[in-house]
């Protein structure tokens, strides 16, 4: 079976369309994702630097360290937090979670201010680091960085899983649509076989068998075959004459 | 109704209630009391990367108990000790404590191991505050115990790491060697043994040069050459560990590798005993000493000091009894020593709560253990190491011993000189 050239065109833009959709479509998926969890992951990384630095008051006053230590490992089980630490009101480090040693960039360029910053960092990735003041900056201040990877990664999941979703209906279309145009272009080869022999190509006499169960259809098909029959009947030499 | 009948109740009423009462106990018994025995609930480390503190603990402890329940137990109980294993992971020991009192209902929580752990199941002794439920001679030295809100729920035995880290800073500041480095276990241990070295090296106008961390559970096996690179770029004169034995004796071993020569010290939690047994078996195979210039830090006193009745008792209590662990805890293939000085602190620790544990005479509750503990004439633990929690102090001593490591033997350190920044130091 095949289909007759009269779709191939229209089959080719119809593909078209869909590719063009459903790149549009994971386009508009890949910043929308990226837009509401970065907005979420940041605004959750501000409420935890504002929880731990409320709950370190009474522990820094207390010169409770390893307290704060405890509070500070509790918080980076949570998915997506790189690091935490805590610096005191003359900005040394008195509490972290780096391991094996904190990251030179970070010793260097640590501040107390509550604006987030992104920081590119070697063996972690690129992390947005947000502070929050504890005791109004008098007793020092938290940082919590939230490693963008984990964006990154939920993005290529739900993309994934969308382009997944597309690339199935995508060949079950190719499929479903072949089918359904060679079982609409059958009767239009059968046609083109009667009108070939009554035209004289092949045989003298068109074999009426071809267009039989044609001739009671109501649609273009029908028309056609009733057509071919009645040109076959007029035919100079038909034996109708 | 007439007074004979009322009187003729009376007497029926009487009649009934006197065996009813010749029945019922004189008090109901608190959770792990019986006539037979007392139950000890413990969690510990008996498996992963600091196996042998659980296991020394609780072999060094079961000396002391399968003494006392062959002289018929304290006032004709025997004492039970359960012990669970929780790896030295915090929401184990969470999880096991739970289990200990709800499930075991045990009278008391001792021989916890470890400042996360010992931290993480310190809101569970709050919790059951009205029960009473307290937590005796855990082996960590850590602050959080040892201050409200939870002073008034655990009783520690053993000087504090703060004291610990305080005589090393001194005795190393006074032979010269002030620019101290740290490394140290990411979590809350290490950061009380850095907290410690930080406010001791603050007394003397000195800040740390250099620090670098490592993961809790790391092995002996694991790489520690970062941790050394970053700690060298500095260039301290003497570094203190805060970690595991495991993990002290890999970072001593990268360190001596590296070319790194000055006094390493390390505190009581990292088991001396098992750190020298992993350095001289790596010396061996490398044809190394990595044992030298090592300083090491105890809060009981050395298993050689047999001139102490207590170290005496221990050994031969070791030998008579031979403890084993439970066979839900031991593994095949991890030979324990006989002695050692953790498990000599289980066995101290056990000697006080015996002592504890007697006070409270026939009826033991848990209202009475804080009163029992802070007996103000102390205990002594066998002569020569006694311990008071006189004046509500929820420690009971303060003594801390240094060591170091002499022709493969662990000795007293008596003189510091051998470690002054430009001295010899003796083999």
């Amino acid at each position: 079976m095949k289909t007759v050239k009269l779709f191939r065109g229209s089959m080719f833009g119809i593909y078209c369309l869909f590719g063009l959709t459903a790149v549009a479509t994971s386009a508009l998926c890949i910043y929308t994702v990226d837009r509401q969890l970065s907005r979420e992951y940041a605004a959750n990384t501000v409420v935890i630097a504002r929880t731990i630095a409320s709950a370190s008051e009474d522990i820094l006053l207390n010169r409770d360290l390893a307290s704060l230590q405890s509070l500070l490992d509790q918080y980076l089980e949570i998915q997506g937090i790189s690091y935490l630490y805590v610096t005191d009101e003359n900005g040394d480090f008195i509490a972290h979670t780096f391991v094996p040693g904190i990251p030179p960039q970070i010793l260097a360029e640590h501040g107390a201010g509550s604006a987030s910053v992104t920081r590119q960092l070697t063996g972690i990735g690129e992390v947005i680091e947000v502070a929050s003041p504890i005791l109004n900056g008098l007793a020092g201040s938290v940082h919590v960085g939230m490693g963008t990877s984990l964006i990154a990664l939920k993005i290529r999941t739900a993309v994934g899983e969308q382009v997944y979703l597309i690339s199935i209906l995508f060949i079950l279309s190719i499929v479903l649509s072949f089918l359904l145009l060679t079982r609409a272009t059958a009767p239009l080869h059968r046609l083109g076989v009667y009108a070939r022999q009554l035209a004289g190509v092949h045989a003298d006499t068109p074999d009426e068998t071809h267009v039989a169960d044609l001739l009671g259809r109501n649609d273009e098909v029908g028309e056609l075959a009733r057509l071919f029959r009645h040109l076959a009947k007029t035919k100079p030499g038909s034996q109708n004459e | 109704m007439t007074l004979r009948s009322t009187r003729w109740r009376h007497v029926m009423a009487v009649a009934f209630l006197i065996p009813a009462l010749a029945v019922m106990p004189a008090r109901a018994d608190d959770p792990g009391i019986s006539p037979q025995e007392i139950v000890i609930g413990m969690s510990a480390p008996f498996n992963g990367a600091s196996r042998n503190l659980g296991r020394q603990l609780y072999r060094g402890a079961m000396a002391c108990f399968l003494a006392v329940n062959a002289t018929g137990g304290i006032h004709g109980r025997q004492i039970n000790l359960v012990a669970y294993d929780d790896g030295y992971q915090p929401e184990t020991t969470f999880t096991n404590t739970l289990k200990l009192l709800q499930h075991d209902h045990a009278f008391l929580l001792f021989n916890y191991v470890g400042t996360d752990p010992v931290t993480r199941v310190l809101p569970i002794l709050k919790k059951f505050q009205n029960d009473q439920a307290l937590l005796f001679f855990p082996l960590t030295g850590a602050e959080p115990q040892r201050r409200p809100p939870y002073d008034a729920l655990v009783f520690n035995l053993r000087a504090s790491y703060r004291q610990e880290t305080a005589g090393l800073v001194d005795h190393l500041v006074a032979v010269g060697r002030s620019r101290i480095a740290v490394f140290y276990q990411a979590d809350a241990y290490g950061r009380s043994g850095w907290a410690g070295v930080r406010e001791a090296l603050a007394e003397h106008n000195l800040r740390i040069v250099a620090e670098a961390t490592y993961a809790r559970g790391t092995a002996y096996t694991a790489s520690f050459v970062r941790p050394v690179e970053i700690i060298a770029v500095d260039h301290p004169d003497a570094i203190i560990s805060i970690g595991s034995y495991a993990a002290s004796a890999g970072f001593i071993r990268a360190a001596r590798q590296a070319g790194i020569t000055v006094p390493i010290a390390d505190i009581s939690f990292a088991d001396s005993d098992s750190m020298l047994q992993l350095l001289e078996t790596s010396g061996a195979q490398d044809g190394r000493d990595y044992t030298q210039q090592l300083i090491h830090s105890a809060v009981v006193p050395s298993i050689n000091s047999l001139d102490l009745p207590a170290v005496r008792e221990y050994r031969a209590l070791m030998d008579r009894y031979q403890p084993t662990l439970p066979p839900a805890l031991s593994s095949a293939g991890d030979p324990d020593a006989t002695y050692s000085t953790v498990g000599l602190e289980g066995y101290l620790n056990a000697q006080l709560l015996v002592q504890i544990l007697t006070q409270l005479g026939d009826h033991p509750q848990r209202a009475d253990l804080p009163a029992a503990a802070l007996n103000s004439s102390g205990f002594d633990l066998g002569g020569g190491f006694t311990v008071s929690f006189a004046g509500g102090r929820n420690q009971g001593s303060d003594a801390v011993y240094y060591s170091t490591v002499r022709g493969g033997h662990v000795v007293p350190i008596d003189d510091w000189t051998p470690f002054t920044k430009n001295g010899s130091i003796s083999p």
